[in-house]
């Protein structure tokens, strides 16, 4: 068809793994709470780079906080990264979360 | 005047300001238009030795479209408020989502985030400002597309246009992101929409693959400034190559940097090894591995050489950490790596295959990068010391060996002055090298985040004296940084400033320039 077919030729050995195993979404909405703790928090969250957030019942008012004002280490994230409502389904599965139940 | 507002733009009246606001919210609904605290807080969280009140907001816009950038710029023009334009927002240790000075508006467009075209027979990808790293690898996944793109290391969160607006970096062949940029769309204080190349021609379809156009090449101008809000870009995108074998070659003195520069810069003139090599010190190691530091070292003070020796055979670290790629087919990647493994022999490294790499997240997260896969690996450093403070510290070195020791041990006697580590990297490009240093402190301790200052401002003119400049600088050194370059180029970027944007609407101050 066009050059497409040669790439993929080329790039028959070539490795491709998916992000994680969240539906992969490309329009730049997010697609649900455990698209963006997989996307985002758990790129540090869940790899030794920032202490485990699940199965601690942390409170949610706690973890939005942190979030929008960040703290320390840890960035600040946006209303316009992350919305309210869609905070709040993030916090939810947080603070509920059994003992490594995100990953 | 709203009551609730604490910061406005310096020489702005409250009434004045309260006007514009309402204009604003006008062109882009109320809840487009961020006054609250509580929803400016993320704007202001920075990680600077300075103080908060020195970068904050006096609000936020997230506009959603060119047509909405424009009316609102006419609107600032009309009150001479000035605006700090930033795409995804994630400069950290640069200025994060913070104005370069307190009271201007941000205009965040991180809502603007399409993208909106990949050419998978030519390669190139046209994108918005909002478009991160991650949505772009998820795009390439989700449609089998075997094309890579290079990305920095906090890639999952930040995007290719505020990157390379910010002239960044990254890992892969296309690892220098301006020089893999084709085409920008630029929104110009007076409202005008520039396409730049061959955009600037109606109904051409060239934009994206040829970079000069006609005349004058203007693309420059709109990166490290404040001459106009980019809201496209084109960039390049590498066909993923059949065969890629990262490697990491290990070293055990300080002092062997010498002779690893000047055995790997031919191959990486010569483009057998075509990324950006990376030669890390033991101290970005070990936080990304992890190591805590308080194993190592307690109390104030910089932690000393015996300890580093140390963390290097606790945790088979080397002095220096040298990461780069081949890329290729099976046959072309045989041949070049026969020479890696000539040079690592003959200069007495060890060589740390993909194979050999698991288990180990410090190689893990640099593996990745360097085929252009999203993590945030990296953000380890920020243990290392704890309490969020970090700036970094990033002069032009030519890539020769006896340079890096130079600046090398200035670095490190100055930093060791003020307490700090020595957590350093020395990136090559082709035929220089960008010496990154994370100036890591707490700061939540007053007394370390004034020395962080101090220790900066030494580094910056110590450097500077010797003729070696910072490839980019932190919003609050922006003023210094660009005095260390003379004259001359200030008094020409003032010049396009008045004639680009008379008002100086548009980020005032942004690396120095302003009316
Ligand atoms: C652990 C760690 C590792 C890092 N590693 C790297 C690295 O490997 N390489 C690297 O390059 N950086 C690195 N950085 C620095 C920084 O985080 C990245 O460069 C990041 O990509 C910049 O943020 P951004 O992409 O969100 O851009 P933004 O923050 O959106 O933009 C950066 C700046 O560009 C200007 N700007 C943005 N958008 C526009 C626009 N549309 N029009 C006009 N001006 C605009 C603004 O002044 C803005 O402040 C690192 C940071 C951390 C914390
Ligand atoms: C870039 C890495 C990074 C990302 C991404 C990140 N965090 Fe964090 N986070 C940190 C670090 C580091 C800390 C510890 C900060 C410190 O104390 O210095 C932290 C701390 C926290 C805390 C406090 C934990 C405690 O033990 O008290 C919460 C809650 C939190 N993060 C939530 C989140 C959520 C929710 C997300 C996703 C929306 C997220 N973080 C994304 C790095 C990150």
């Amino acid at each position: 068809m066009n050059g497409l077919s040669v790439f993929r030729l080329l790039a028959i050995t070539a490795t491709f793994v998916a992000a994680g195993n969240a539906q992969a979404d490309s329009s730049g909405k997010w697609q649900s709470s455990q698209e963006v703790y997989n996307k985002v928090c758990a790129y540090c969250h869940e790899a030794n780079v920032a202490p485990v957030l699940t199965g601690r019942n942390l409170i949610p008012q706690y973890i939005q906080v942190i979030v929008r004002n960040g703290n320390r280490a840890m960035p600040s994230f946006r209303e316009s990264e992350i919305s309210d409502a869609t905070l709040a389904g993030v916090i939810k599965l947080v603070s509920t979360s059994a003992p490594g139940a995100l990953k | 005047m709203n009551a609730k507002r604490k910061t406005l733009p310096k020489g702005i009246a409250a009434g004045e300001f309260d006007k514009a606001i309402k204009e604003l919210k006008k062109i882009l609904g109320n809840e487009n238009v961020l006054e609250d605290e509580l929803r400016l807080a993320p704007y202001n969280k920075i990680m600077m030795p300075v103080p908060n009140d020195q970068h904050a907001p006096s609000a936020a816009i997230t506009p959603a479209s060119v047509e909405e950038i424009q009316a609102v710029l006419k609107v600032l023009n009309k009150y001479k408020i000035p605006v700090y334009p930033i795409s995804t927002g994630k400069n950290l240790g640069y200025g994060s989502a913070a104005p370069v000075q307190r009271g201007q508006i941000v205009m965040d467009l991180r809502r603007m985030n399409k993208i909106i075209e990949v050419d998978p027979d030519l390669c190139t990808a046209l994108v918005e400002p909002g478009v991160t790293y991650q949505q772009l690898y998820d795009y390439l996944q989700e449609r089998k597309l075997p094309l890579w793109f290079s990305c920095p290391a906090p890639s999952a969160i930040a995007g290719p246009l505020g990157n390379m607006v910010d002239r960044g970096v990254g890992y892969t062949p296309y690892g220098e992101h301006f020089l893999f940029s084709c085409g920008m769309e630029v929104v110009l204080a007076n409202s005008e929409v520039l396409r730049t190349g061959m955009g600037a021609m109606p109904n051409s379809n060239t934009w994206q693959v040829f970079k000069w156009g006609y005349g004058p090449t203007l693309d420059g101008i709109f990166t490290q400034s404040n001459y106009g809000i980019v809201t496209k870009m084109g960039m390049w995108l590498m066909p993923a190559p059949p065969d890629f074998r990262p490697f990491c070659i290990q070293y055990p003195n300080e002092a062997d940097i010498t002779k690893i520069v000047d055995a790997l810069r031919p191959l990486r003139i010569a483009m057998v090894i075509p990324n950006a090599v990376v030669i890390a010190h033991t101290l970005w190691e070990a936080p990304c591995t992890p190591v805590k530091r308080a194993d190592y070292h307690t109390g104030p003070g910089a932690i000393s050489d015996a300890a580093v020796s140390k963390i290097q055979k606790d945790h088979n670290i080397g002095a220096w950490n040298v990461y780069a790629g081949l890329y290729g087919t099976k046959e072309t990647n045989d041949a070049n790596w026969k020479i890696i493994e000539a040079v690592a022999a003959g200069t007495g490294g060890k060589i740390i295959t993909e194979e050999q790499s698991k288990g180990s997240q410090a190689l893990q997260y640099r593996f990745d990068l360097m085929k252009g896969k999203p993590n945030l690996g990296e953000f380890g450093l920020y243990n290392w010391r704890g309490g969020g403070g970090s700036i970094w510290f990033a002069p032009v070195s030519q890539a020769k060996g006896s340079e890096t020791l130079k600046q090398m041990k200035t670095a490190k006697d100055i930093l060791g002055k003020y307490g700090f580590d020595y957590v350093g990297e020395f990136i090559v490009g082709w035929r220089d090298m960008h010496h990154v240093i994370d100036l890591l402190f707490d700061r939540s301790d007053d007394d370390q985040t004034k020395k962080a200052y101090a220790c900066y401002d030494e580094l910056l003119h110590t450097f500077a004296k010797e003729g070696y400049g910072v490839y980019r600088s932190n919003t609050a050194f922006a003023e210094k940084v660009a005095a260390t370059y003379g004259p001359v180029k200030r008094s020409v970027e003032k010049k396009l400033k008045k004639a680009l944007d008379p008002n100086n609407i548009l980020a005032p101050g942004r690396c120095g320039i302003s009316l």
